[in-house]
């Protein structure tokens, strides 16, 4: 914990500061009779860069190490997997469309995670696809993205 | 007037569906009301506005009453508000009085949600005549005031807090400025102008940031059943809380309606008042229905007070106040004090709606425990893949665009950080929802002001929640810094 303070602390230091920075270079700092486009940024900047000096001063003065954070071993995996999985999805939907995509994910994720028996995890899967194409598709009429699989 | 709005079968059936789902979601652990609410919200947009917030007010309500359930089965808080609940619920059902517990709770929320409505009733109109003399500083001034109370209240860690809120105030800044009409922080990408739009960071923060976290902690499964007779409460148990009732449900109210101090403050409060007025203090924590009663509620009255601020002001007080707000502006309303005079239907159904919602609480969360109880049983190998589907499809059907869809990634693992590191990921979508309206105020405050930033001072309204405010800030910023 008290790494990833100082870690953070310095990151949102420069964040702040660029922030700042950014805002007075490139807007107006005051306009037709009032403050302009930087002026809030400004100061949002300068306020964040004073809190995250005081995070980074308070974990270089911290002694203990403080608690771990960071999953271990198979907690790690997992959420590693699940984070994988995700982007996967969320990155192919494209390609898998909105209905096939939510079923493959559901597919790999629920077999993977609860080492659930086969029909468990295909029901699941094809449930909450079969659901997610009534309410949005058919109901809604949200335009789903249609992916290049949908060859029906 | 609100009620023949209300109780059309179709709005009907959304509260019903909004109690339904909200109870649920409040009784899974992981999924708290704001995630609830967000990933609802797009499902509403097809409908009338109206129907939409019935249900999403609803769901709103069910949630404090789902938490309940796991907070006394197994000792493990559906949702914030619910914590207290732990402390004498779950020494309750150790002794075989889950049903009791279940039973006073459902009891105690229906009292206090009722009462809750009436005087939101009578509180609101009064509050949006007041707040139309309001000008820019006062509305600055309330908005500092909400933000600051909603960071000191919600996390142990004030610096992290503020740190979260300014965060979310500097995302606020992305897109075009609303007075100039210049792109700010758009690095020429398109989609940046239009600025970090707060519902797919809700639903990223709350839905898939919880849902990461839990991926790695595997909840343990519960091994409770209950039958409906088991829940009904004897005539002495009732005898024995209804002053409990009462002063849980006039504190819940009272905190609610404040900016920032929502249901969760509410029922630590009334447990702490509870314990203070008994006879014998030393009861509580070892299955004290007492500690059950009030709470529970606190928690459902501050539910109900928490829309006073947001209909009547616009300023939400909460996480989940901020994305219903969000939801009314998705609409074309404007609430704040206008919106009791243009859109007079939609308040009072809105209201009467809350009166129904509150009988249907009562009476379906008695008789379906049996199937909330199975539903908390679903194991989180199957519960937390849905609800990632839920958030992809919710984050995508708000404007059709995949660019939502990141957007409610990217917040998913910022979610994740912000949790295991102690910050607050409440703070920062209250200040995404509030940064361009109080940029707006404060700018507004300037251009008419003689005095500089002195204005905020020299208005009697303005000046007093300033000062609050700052102190909010001072004082516990510097304690945690001289602290360690």
């Amino acid at each position: 914990m008290r790494t990833a303070d100082r870690v953070t602390a310095a990151l949102l230091l420069a964040f702040a500061v660029a922030f700042s920075v950014g805002a007075l270079k490139q807007y107006q700092w005051w306009g037709p009779g009032g403050p302009g486009p930087a002026f809030m940024p400004f100061w949002l900047g300068l306020a964040m860069a004073l809190l995250a000096a005081m995070l980074l001063a308070r974990s270089i003065r911290q002694q203990h190490p403080g608690e771990s954070w960071l999953p271990r071993g198979e907690g790690l995996r997992d959420l590693l997997v699940v984070l994988a999985a995700t982007i996967a999805f969320v990155a192919l939907l494209n390609v898998t469309g909105m209905i096939i995509g939510t079923a493959l994910y559901l597919l790999v994720l629920v077999r993977y995670l609860g080492r659930h028996a086969w029909w468990v995890t295909i029901a699941i899967a094809l449930a909450a696809a079969g659901f997610n194409w009534l309410v949005f598709v058919h109901w809604l009429r949200v335009p789903m993205p249609e992916g290049k699989l949908w060859i029906f | 007037m609100g009620f023949g709005i209300a109780f059309t079968p179709f709005n009907i059936m959304m509260a019903v569906a909004g109690v339904l789902v909200g109870i649920l979601i409040g009784a899974l652990p992981g999924v708290g009301p704001p995630s609830g609410v967000a990933m609802l919200l797009p499902l509403t947009f097809g409908m009338d506005p109206t129907s939409g917030i019935i249900m999403l007010a609803a769901l709103y309500a069910g949630t404090m009453y789902g938490g309940t359930i796991t907070a006394v089965l197994i000792n493990t808080p559906g949702e914030s508000a619910s914590v207290v609940t732990c402390l004498d619920g779950y020494q309750m059902a150790l002794q075989g009085r889950a049903g009791p517990a279940l039973g006073i709770a459902a009891i105690g929320s229906f009292i206090a949600g009722t009462i809750g409505v009436v005087l939101l009733m009578l509180v609101s109109p009064l509050l949006a005549r007041w707040s139309l003399s309001f000008g820019p500083p006062e509305t600055f001034a309330l908005m500092l005031l909400g933000l600051t109370t909603v960071t000191l209240l919600g996390g142990d860690d004030p610096l992290k807090g503020y740190i979260s809120m300014l965060f979310g105030l500097m995302l606020a800044m992305v897109g075009y400025d609303i007075i100039s009409g210049d792109a700010r922080y758009g690095f020429g990408i398109v989609e940046m102008m239009d600025g970090i739009d707060f519902l797919p960071a809700a639903i990223g923060l709350f839905g898939l940031g919880e849902v990461l976290a839990g991926a790695e902690a595997k909840a343990a499964p519960l091994k409770t059943s209950l039958r409906l007779r088991d829940v009904l409460p004897s005539v002495a148990d009732f005898a024995r809380t209804k002053w409990s009732i009462v002063r849980g449900t006039t504190m819940g109210f009272l905190v609610g309606v404040l900016p920032g101090a929502g249901p969760t403050v509410a029922a630590f409060l009334a447990y702490t008042v509870e314990k203070k007025v008994s006879n014998e203090p030393e009861k509580f924590g070892k299955g004290e229905i007492k500690g059950v009663a009030a709470p529970e509620a606190a928690n459902n009255a501050a539910a109900t007070a928490a829309m006073v601020p947001m209909l009547t002001l616009g300023i939400p007080g909460s996480a989940t106040t901020a994305i219903m707000l969000g939801g009314l502006m998705m609409w074309g309303l404007r609430p704040g004090p206008m919106l009791f005079e243009k859109n007079p239907q939609f308040v009072w159904g809105l209201i009467a709606s809350q009166y129904i919602a509150n009988i249907l609480l009562l009476i379906l969360s008695t008789l379906f425990i049996p199937l909330f109880v199975r539903a908390v049983r679903i194991p989180y190998s199957i519960l937390m893949p849905l609800i990632v589907v839920f958030c992809v499809t919710g984050a995508y059907s708000l404007k059709n665009n995949l660019w939502d869809v990141g957007q409610m990634l990217v917040f998913g693992i910022i979610g994740y950080f912000m949790k295991k590191l102690g910050y607050s990921p409440a703070a920062l979508v209250l200040a995404l929802v509030l940064g361009p309206l109080a940029e707006r105020a404060l700018r507004q405050s300037l251009i008419i002001s003689d005095a500089g930033i002195g204005i905020l001072f020299m208005r009697p309204i303005s000046g007093v929640l300033t000062v609050l405010a700052l102190l909010a800030v001072l004082v516990p910023v510097f304690r945690a810094f001289l602290k360690k």
